[in-house]
C-alpha cells in the first residue's frame, strides 16, 4: 500500500502550487481558485493523518468537512466581491483595485 | 499492486492538473483544469478510504464552486474589443521562488520527521462514524457552521445585488 509520506508530499507539492498561484496571479478569480486548491491540500493532509495515525480515526475527516463548510462561504461572499468590482471598476485584477492602499 | 499503480497514475494527474491551474494563460482553461485536480484530490479520499468525504468533494467542489467560479468567469469577462488580458504578473519570479522554497521546506520537514509507528495502509472510516462524531461532540460548531453558510449566502446576495443607479 501506499506510505503516508507520499500523501503529505504530494499535498505539499499541490500547497505550493497554490502559494505560487496565489501570489502570481493578477486576476481575482484566478487567486481564488489557487486558494481552493491550497484548502484541498490541508484536507488531503488531514485526512492522511486521520486514516494513519489518529488511533480514533475521525477527527481529520471532521475538520475537512468544517475546511469544505467554510471553503464553500468564501467562494460565494468572495465571488460576489468580484463581481462588484468588476461592476464599478471593469477590472477583475487585483493589482489594479489598490483604491485601499496609500 | 494494482493499488499503488492507481495511486501513482492519480498523484501525477493531480501535480499536473494544479500546475494547470496556476500556470495556464487563460482562464477558462484554469477554471477546467481546476475541475480536473478537484476531481483528483476526491479519488486521493477514495483512496484513504474516507468515501463520505470523496462524495462531499465530488458534489460540493466538482458541482457548485466550479460552476460559481465559471459563472463568475463569464460575468468578469473584458468586452468582445479588448485585446484579452495578462493574467499573470510581473512579480511571478518571485511568486515561484516563494512556492518552490515552501516546497523544498515542507519537503524536508515530512522528510525528516519521524513519525512513529505508521501502519502501512489506511485504516477504514465508516461513515456512521463520521455522523456519530459530528452531530454529537461536534453538535455546535456544526449549528455555527450552518449559521455561516447562512450568513454568507445572504452576504453574496446582498454584495452582488444591482442597485438603483449603480
Amino acid at each position: 500500500m501506499v506510505p503516508m509520506e507520499n500523501y503529505l508530499i504530494l499535498s505539499a507539492i499541490v500547497f505550493s502550487l497554490g502559494v505560487y498561484g496565489v501570489l502570481a496571479r493578477r486576476n481575482a478569480v484566478l487567486v481564488l481558485m489557487s486558494v481552493e486548491l491550497m484548502l484541498n491540500a490541508v484536507s488531503l493532509n488531514f485526512i492522511a493523518f486521520a486514516t494513519y495515525l489518529d488511533p480514533d480515526r475521525i477527527l481529520g475527516a471532521i475538520f475537512a468537512v468544517f475546511v469544505i463548510t467554510v471553503a464553500a462561504a468564501e467562494v460565494g461572499l468572495a465571488l460576489a466581491i468580484v463581481i462588484r468590482l468588476f461592476r464599478s471598476r471593469s477590472t477583475s485584477n487585483v493589482d489594479e483595485a489598490a483604491i485601499l492602499k496609500w | 499492486m494494482a493499488t499503488e499503480v492507481l495511486w501513482w497514475i492519480f498523484a501525477v494527474a493531480i501535480v499536473v492538473t494544479s500546475a494547470g491551474v496556476v500556470l495556464s494563460g487563460s482562464v477558462i482553461h484554469s477554471a477546467i483544469w481546476l475541475i480536473l485536480s478537484l476531481a483528483g484530490i476526491g479519488a486521493m479520499y477514495l483512496f484513504l478510504t474516507v468515501e463520505f468525504l470523496a462524495l462531499v468533494q465530488f458534489l460540493i467542489y466538482g458541482g457548485a464552486v466550479t460552476v460559481l467560479i465559471l459563472l463568475a468567469l463569464m460575468l468578469t469577462r473584458m468586452g468582445a474589443g479588448g485585446k484579452p488580458d495578462r493574467v499573470t504578473g510581473g512579480q511571478a519570479p518571485f511568486a515561484a521562488l516563494v512556492g518552490a522554497g515552501l516546497f523544498v521546506v515542507l519537503f524536508g520537514v515530512v522528510i525528516g520527521t519521524d513519525w512513529g509507528d505508521v501502519p502501512d495502509a489506511p485504516s477504514n472510516i465508516p461513515i456512521e462514524a463520521i455522523s456519530d462524531v459530528l452531530f454529537r461532540e461536534f453538535g455546535a460548531p456544526f449549528v455555527i457552521a450552518s449559521v455561516l453558510l447562512l450568513v454568507a449566502l445572504v452576504g453574496a446576495i446582498i454584495l452582488a445585488r444591482q442597485e438603483e443607479g449603480d
